[in-house]
């Protein structure tokens, strides 16, 4: 994603694009992924029951919370609850994805391979859009290649959940929360991306420091980004 | 359990793909849609800077805002995520190394 890359914005994204922007994703799940095989070893769950829960559902704060709920001994309901919250974020995402991949990428493969789709693949994919044509070639590379690397990191935490109680501090718990930084920054072309995004923040922060359990749901991101957007064309609007 | 899960969390993904792009969106839709990006990634970065678990947390023992600056130095600066994750990591590598949490 440096500037040499913005040579030929005309040009459609290749396959090999979308896989080599997925490796920093990958980075970043490698420990949340190995962290959630093992705990969900240490609940009692077996290594195929969680690899296949990364393979059906790819939702890292949903699984953490299946998996926390049915250690607690609670109720299956529940855990459908939260995660209908968790993951109603990806409503809004998944929109906005729908004018750059309209008459670039076929509708149902479009909503197919948005079975990827995640807060970080989201996010990566939007900032190539804004100087690339999305392809059905590039989406594929980048959300399986991510989606691969989830399982991968489930699995080989899984296998190793008999051996290990922590799985430790190098740093790499800072992989995610650097790349949305990173990410911010690219996001951010004018003014109002700026308000909208400080807005985001703010009110997300806020709400969770209200309703606590918005923060844990990630729910209070919903409402953030309503108002941030909202507050994003208004501030282009009057400007 | 695991297929209703999996359902919960895939259908907000595939259900707008899926229905809004046989249709026209209205430019205004459209444009409030450009704004969710930004909006997104300013509250994940947020959350995930200061509320790594769970709860707010602005004390000086949370070391994840002290990676956050250097690494939003670099991300400004170099615009390259390569560079911001090794900042970011390496910074937060080295702080538990020191004070040893």
């Amino acid at each position: 994603m440096t500037n040499q890359e913005r040579t030929d914005p005309k040009a459609g994204l290749p396959l090999q694009t979308g896989i080599t922007d997925a490796l920093p994703i990958v980075l970043g799940y490698l420990p949340l992924g190995f962290a959630f095989g093992v705990l969900a070893k240490n609940t009692g769950i077996t290594v195929f029951q969680a690899t296949m829960m990364s393979l059906l559902s790819f939702t890292g704060a949903g699984q953490y919370i299946a998996i926390g709920i049915l250690k607690a001994g609670g109720a299956v309901a529940t855990i459908i609850m939260a995660n209908i919250l968790v993951n109603l974020r990806y409503l809004l995402f998944s929109a906005s994805t729908v004018p750059y991949l309209k008459d670039r990428v076929p509708p149902p493969l479009g909503a197919l391979l948005s079975y990827g789709l995640t807060d970080e693949t989201y996010a990566v994919a939007m900032t190539r859009y804004r100087n690339y044509y999305p392809t059905t070639a590039y989406l594929a590379g980048l959300n399986i290649t991510a989606h691969l690397g989830w399982i991968g990191s489930t699995l080989l935490g899984a296998l190793a959940g008999n051996y290990i109680a922590d799985t430790g501090e190098l740093g790499l718990g800072f992989a995610l929360p650097a790349m949305y930084t990173c990410l911010l920054v690219l996001m951010i072309e004018r003014r109002p991306h700026l308000r909208a995004a400080v807005a985001a923040a703010v009110t997300c922060l806020a709400t969770g420091y209200l309703f606590p359990g918005t923060m844990e749901s990630l729910s209070n991101i919903i409402l953030a980004t309503i108002i941030g957007a909202t507050i994003g064309v208004i501030s282009d609007q009057s400007s | 359990m695991i297929i209703a899960v999996s359902a919960a969390s895939l259908l907000p993904r595939i259900l707008p793909v899926a229905l809004l792009s046989r249709h026209q969106l209205p430019a205004p839709v459209k444009r409030w849609l450009s704004f969710v990006a930004p909006a997104v990634l300013g509250a994940l970065t947020a959350v995930s800077v200061f509320a790594p678990d769970g709860r707010l947390d602005f004390s000086p023992g949370n070391l994840y805002t002290w990676a956050f600056l250097p690494a939003l130095l670099v991300a400004i600066k170099t615009r390259s995520l390569f560079y911001t994750l090794l900042t970011g990591i390496g910074v937060l590598a080295i702080l538990n190394r020191f004070l040893g949490i």
